[in-house]
């Protein structure tokens, strides 16, 4: 068979909008696998990657941050693969000494089994004080009472060699919220997500290096009923693995058009001019990534997978290529990778018109 | 020391001509500096152009 080359492709799943594939701990992480597969280049995002205790690397899939992702879909940034990031490890102050202790050693687990590259360590001087919160559409937002101390540890690490950062912040328990009963029995939204995203968009565009972040909570008595696309976040006492691994080997964000990074940075990092499609839920066109390559003549791929939002392709006037599953996708983005016209694979296929 | 403060921002935008992620993010920075958004909802009307509702969440600087 022969190689084609790969056409970097995004995969977008929004966090804490309640999708059904993507919505729960890292369940989207087979239909990555498949258009990492399909595309030969997948860049997608911490949401669609963690499942806590479970994670899946492959060199053909970039994690990269949320906040980043926008402004690489903007042109602001460019990725550069790399073997491995130096990690450096972000507590907050509020975990307690048991939960704390708990991380450390998964991040020592990750040095001495994975052989990961973890450290420093640094806790923040007060406690992050995160708060969870719902917007008016009914998607997960959240607050961050210390954002000042969550940089300022940012810095420290960066000051200290590393080049990626895990954060890991207390979270406020709610074992028995109708919330999270409907989140472990596969419904509503992921009520932490949006708290998370704020967290890591800050730091990642503070410092300019790739982030992550991980929940700090009690561990929950065992559900019987538990859906299976929760589960990955039931098998241990922290969330921690699955970041450490995606970010072990997140792209370098350089600044596009800042000259020598450029220059500097050779054929290997990837621009957004390079990217050959963009998969998001039909549902869930209204981000900025989705809307920057709509802006810039990328084709989008709109997945039927059901969400909380109705922003799709109609109500926003985007052309997109509809697909009924991940699959469906895949075989899409294998067409444009072959420079197949999608068209050609639908029937009634029109007849050609002469423009007037 | 300058201060950060994280806020939500709720919005209705009237959509107008051009692309969108620009007038949404120059509607948002009047509120302070966009950390994340979304569209979460539009509105089709008739005889206006259609109504956007944003949801964000925006960092703020002051000093303290």
């Amino acid at each position: 068979m022969r190689d084609t080359a790969p056409l970097p492709t995004l995969l977008l799943i929004p966090t804490g909008i309640g999708c059904d594939v993507g919505g729960y701990a890292g369940d989207a992480l087979p239909a990555a696998r498949l258009l990492a597969a399909a595309s030969g280049c997948l860049i997608t995002h911490p949401n669609v990657m963690n499942g806590a205790a479970l994670y899946w690397s492959d060199p053909r899939i970039q994690y990269v941050e949320g906040s980043s992702l926008d402004r690489f879909a903007a042109g602001e940034l460019l990725l550069r693969p790399v073997r491995r990031q130096r990690l450096g490890l972000l507590l907050d102050a509020g975990i307690e000494p048991e939960l704390r202790q708990r991380h450390l050693q998964v991040a020592d687990g990750c040095r001495a089994t994975l052989g990961l590259d973890i450290g420093p360590v640094v806790t923040t001087d007060v406690p992050l004080d995160v708060g969870l919160s719902l917007g008016a559409s009914g998607i997960s937002w959240g607050q961050l009472g210390q954002p000042q101390a969550l940089l300022h540890a940012g810095l420290q690490l960066k000051a200290a060699g590393a080049t990626a950062i895990a954060v890991v912040a207390r979270f406020p328990d709610d074992p028995d919220s109708a919330a999270l009963a409907a989140y472990r029995q596969g419904g509503g939204v992921d009520a932490l997500a949006g708290a998370e995203a704020v967290i890591s968009h800050l730091l990642s565009r503070e410092l300019g290096l790739p982030c992550a972040h991980a929940p700090a909570l009690s561990p929950l008595a065992l559900d019987p009923d538990l859906d299976p696309r929760a589960a990955g976040e039931e098998l241990g006492y922290t969330f921690l693995p699955c970041v450490l691994v995606g970010l072990s080997r997140a792209p370098d964000l350089l600044p596009a058009g800042s000259g020598s990074a450029v220059v500097s940075a050779g054929s290997s990092t990837i621009a957004i001019d390079a990217v050959g499609a963009v998969i998001a839920p039909a549902g869930a066109l209204g981000g900025a990534a989705v809307l920057a390559c709509a802006e810039r003549g990328i084709p989008v791929i709109a997945v039927d997978n059901p969400c909380l939002l109705e922003v799709n392709a109609e109500v926003l006037g985007l052309e997109v290529l509809k697909a009924g599953s991940y699959a469906e996708a895949a075989g899409l983005v294998l067409a444009l990778r072959e420079g197949l016209a999608p068209a050609a694979l639908g029937r009634p296929l029109p007849s050609l018109r002469e423009i007037a | 020391m300058s201060a950060i403060a994280l806020r939500p921002v709720l919005l209705q935008l009237e959509r107008a001509p051009g692309p969108l992620r620009q007038q949404i993010e120059a509607a948002l920075r009047v509120q302070g500096e966009p950390l994340r958004w979304a569209i979460t909802a539009v509105q089709l009307r008739p005889d206006a152009p259609s109504l956007l509702q944003i949801e964000a969440v925006v960092r703020s600087a002051g000093r303290c």
